[in-house]
């Protein structure tokens, strides 16, 4: 029985046994996330910051594509609830010999896992493996089409400043086109009822604009619609949040930007461009940066930056999905 | 329906109080046949009471099905499909000639691989007729014309280097020249592939929360209207050149063609079952038909906002060249059977093993296993309304048929319930259903994404030639 003067929150059960995506998720549950998210906070916060949840339990990293940043946050969270940790670099596997996802995805379960996190160059890689795994999928990131645990943790650190984010205007601002953080938080941002707006050059906004234009008069159920342009200082007016994404130097070579320079002058976060928006805006990219190109190095470091915050909450969102996908309560983290 | 073996002569074969569809004679209606030693003795059209209770919701008997565009992967890939087991999943479609692609390995692009392919069908002793296409360039490598004449001689009833357009312009100018002095069309896969490079679904919503690299309609329209272009630049020069544009997929280039035909040009095209019964939503999860996808003013409906999402994202059985498309076009290549723009409904049949489909939506191959479900999927939207029986028909015999050109002499041409002549059809019963199973189907390939869902019309018998091509075990 839980006798503190808190407000009691509705009780929500997690119903999924994979994440692959936010857009299964109804805002009840998201909100459950954020909770237990707390709870691993204040995990995080005591001198030694380990609970033993999942002792027993084998989550293995099967990465498929370079990354330092997730996989050691996803490394870090399960150590943190006990888990006994398995490292699978793809390039290092028997991957590089022709061995199918399929193959793959059961040698490991026969090597004992129970949790997967997975990142893969191939968007929907992870509905393929969550086909014919027994156990839970969590999807680190796959191809251009969904984080789950970045969008959470972005959206963990904006509720962490602004508290609700409904009616809050958040901006999107870089190459949405080939990003799985925008087209998850385009889910987890519309579900909370931020005023989110996207903005990049018209190339890169390809499809977003008829996505927005479609969700114009409601989205899917319990979804917000939200605005795409081109026009930076409309977008950035006023703004709440602004998160550059980054923009990879191969999108010149495809022939969908003239040049960098023109990028960063034209859509790159600087201290000119963010006075557009509230004095008080939270600087946000999930990284890594090219700093100069979407972001001035002199904007990265500002107070109102939360670029490392980010990280630190990212440890604390994947220790909740873990603890989610296992069966856990919120409730119940502090005794587990 | 005793006494009737597969591959045996029809000795007796009486039907009665049947729904005939003649699309020779452009008639349907109640009516008897007999068969006799294969021969189809008798058509006798029922009048008055003796028609009464008869309509298309009963046993059809149509004439036997042709399929101008089937890929049998015979050579090379034999673990996908072979002749034989192309020729048997046919039967069962109610096809009784099929025209195979010549994208083989290596290519049909000289006589020796059609040779190849009538042995192994002759082999196979299915009465289902097999015709072939050649390959445009040597190797379907875009670069020189394959030894066109010779496969003339050999039998190809037209050239194509399908699975991927004729390469260049210039190239595809002297195969319009060249087949056009052989009285045989050009048979184009019309796509810019520049504008398709990488690409993996359909250009749109779909596209786009899946985060897969978008298909642009565009690749098919431009496609079409430079073949169009050039078709008309060789007439002077070669009165007999013929295009013929397959599996067009989008409103825009079947525009195109709406009016190459209208200014008199020698254009014909075809549209698939999946491109007119299937969407790009199916690749998100949804499995509703193209029909059930369109709002009343016309426009797609959004499947996550409908809560249409039935099945996993992803399925690679949805992935196919062109790629399924937004329920608009859908409808158009719809409409497209309906006021004769399109001259013919083909499968492109594209059986794969699972090996090729078991794995990321971005890795599979490309290609649906269809020959046997397309009558199915066709009576779906007839049933619906949405086309008249006499169209899905015509769509699946003299259309065709006049797409390859009446040549005196070639067998089962004529496409009609012709008495005195060989029996060539199909016995449905469009009143019952049944379900798609990997062990339903008789091709290697399983790759549908109808696996699983129940179809209208159970073909209960398919007759080439006068002999059992394919019987249901239950009829």
């Amino acid at each position: 029985m839980n006798v503190s003067n808190a407000p009691t929150l509705p009780d929500v059960a997690w119903r999924q046994k994979h994440l692959l995506d936010v857009d299964v998720l109804s805002l009840a549950e998201i909100q459950l996330v954020m909770r237990t998210t707390d709870a691993m906070k204040e995990v995080l916060a005591r001198p030694i910051s380990k609970v033993p949840a999942l002792r027993g339990t084998n989550v293995t990293i099967l990465f498929y594509e370079a990354s330092t940043r997730t996989r050691v946050s996803f490394e870090v969270a399960a150590k943190n609830l006990s888990a006994d940790v398995v490292n699978i670099a793809a390039s290092s596997s028997s991957v590089t010999k022709g061995e199918s996802l399929v193959d793959t995805i059961r040698t490991v379960e026969a090597l004992g896992a129970d949790m997967i996190v997975m990142r893969h160059g191939t968007s929907g890689a992870p509905y393929l493996a969550a086909e014919v795994f027994a156990g839970s999928i969590l999807n680190g990131g796959d191809g251009w089409h969904a984080h789950p645990s970045q969008a959470l943790l972005d959206l963990y650190t904006m509720r962490a400043h602004l508290g609700d984010v409904r009616g809050k205007k958040v901006v999107i601002l870089g190459d949405v086109l080939h990003s799985r953080v925008a087209r998850s938080n385009v889910w987890s941002l519309t579900a909370a009822g931020a005023d989110l707006w996207i903005c990049g050059p018209t190339t890169i906004l390809r499809g977003f604009d008829a996505w927005a234009r479609r969700w114009a008069g409601g989205g899917a159920p319990g979804h917000a619609g939200f605005t795409v342009t081109s026009d930076v200082d409309a977008a950035l007016r006023d703004a709440d949040v602004v998160m550059a994404l980054r923009l990879q130097r191969e999108r010149m070579d495809a022939g969908l930007l003239p040049s960098l320079r023109e990028y960063a002058a034209r859509f790159g976060l600087t201290r000119e461009r963010l006075a557009i928006a509230k004095p008080t805006a939270l600087v946000m990219h999930p990284g890594p940066m090219n700093e100069g190109v979407e972001i001035a190095p002199d904007v990265a470091v500002l107070d109102r930056s939360v670029i490392t915050e980010q990280v630190t909450n990212g440890v604390a969102v994947r220790m909740a999905l873990l603890y989610l996908l296992a069966g856990g309560h919120p409730e119940a983290v502090t005794n587990a | 329906m005793p006494d009737l073996r597969v591959g045996e002569t029809v000795q007796l074969l009486e039907i009665s109080r049947a729904w005939l569809v003649d699309p020779v004679g452009e008639r349907e209606g109640p009516g008897e046949i007999v068969v006799r030693d294969g021969i189809l003795e008798s058509v006798t059209w029922l009048q008055g009471d003796e028609a009464e209770g008869i309509g298309p919701g009963g046993v059809l008997v149509l004439p036997g099905f042709l399929d101008i565009h089937v890929h049998l992967r015979e050579p090379g890939n034999e673990d996908a499909e072979t002749v034989a087991s192309g020729l048997a999943a046919a039967a069962h479609g109610g096809f009784t000639t099929v025209c195979a692609m010549p994208n083989t390995t290596p290519a049909a692009d000289e006589p020796g691989v059609l040779a190849r392919v009538a042995g192994a069908a002759a082999a196979s002793g299915s009465p289902v007729e097999l015709l072939a296409h050649g390959a445009v360039t040597v190797g379907r490598a875009g670069e020189r014309l394959a030894a066109l004449g010779e496969l003339a001689d050999a039998g190809a009833v037209g050239f194509s280097d399908d699975g991927s357009p004729v390469k260049s312009a210039v190239l595809l100018r002297n195969a319009l020249l060249y087949a056009g002095m052989l009285g045989l069309p050009i048979v184009e896969h019309a796509e810019d592939a520049t504008l398709t490079a990488g690409a993996e679904a359909n250009e749109g919503l779909v596209a786009t929360i899946l985060g897969l690299k978008g298909w642009p309609a565009a690749a098919e329209v431009s496609a079409v209207e430079r073949a169009i272009a050039i078709l008309e630049s060789v007439l002077a020069d070669s009165p007999g050149a013929r295009l013929h544009v397959t599996h067009l997929s989008t409103a825009g280039a079947l525009d195109a063609v709406r009016r190459a035909k209208a200014a008199g040009l020698p254009v014909t095209c075809d549209v698939t079952p999946h491109h007119l019964g299937f969407t790009d939503e199916w690749v998100a999860g949804a499995r509703r038909w193209a029909w059930e996808a369109l709002d009343d003013a016309g426009a797609a409906r959004d499947p996550w906002a409908d809560g249409a999402l039935v099945a996993h994202p992803y399925a690679t059985a949805c992935r196919v060249n062109p790629p399924l498309r937004g329920a608009t076009d859908a409808a158009a290549c719809l409409a497209s059977l309906a006021d004769g723009t399109a001259d013919a409904v083909v499968t492109d049949h594209a059986p794969h093993t699972a090996v090729d489909k078991e794995t990321e939506f971005g890795l599979a191959a490309n290609g649906i296993s269809g020959v046997e479900m397309a009558f199915g999927v066709l009576l779906a939207a007839v049933t619906a309304g949405r086309l008249p029986l006499a169209r899905a028909v015509a769509a699946l015999t003299v259309g065709p048929a006049a797409v390859l050109g009446a040549r005196p002499g070639r067998r089962g041409a004529a496409r009609g319930l012709v008495e005195g002549a060989p029996a060539d059809l199909v016995v449905v019963d469009a009143g019952d259903r049944w379900r798609v199973t990997g062990d339903a189907l008789l091709s290697r390939g399983k790759n549908t994404p109808l696996l699983g869902r129940e179809l209208p019309g159970r073909i209960l018998l398919t007759v080439a030639q006068g002999r059992v091509a394919y019987r249901d075990a239950d009829a």
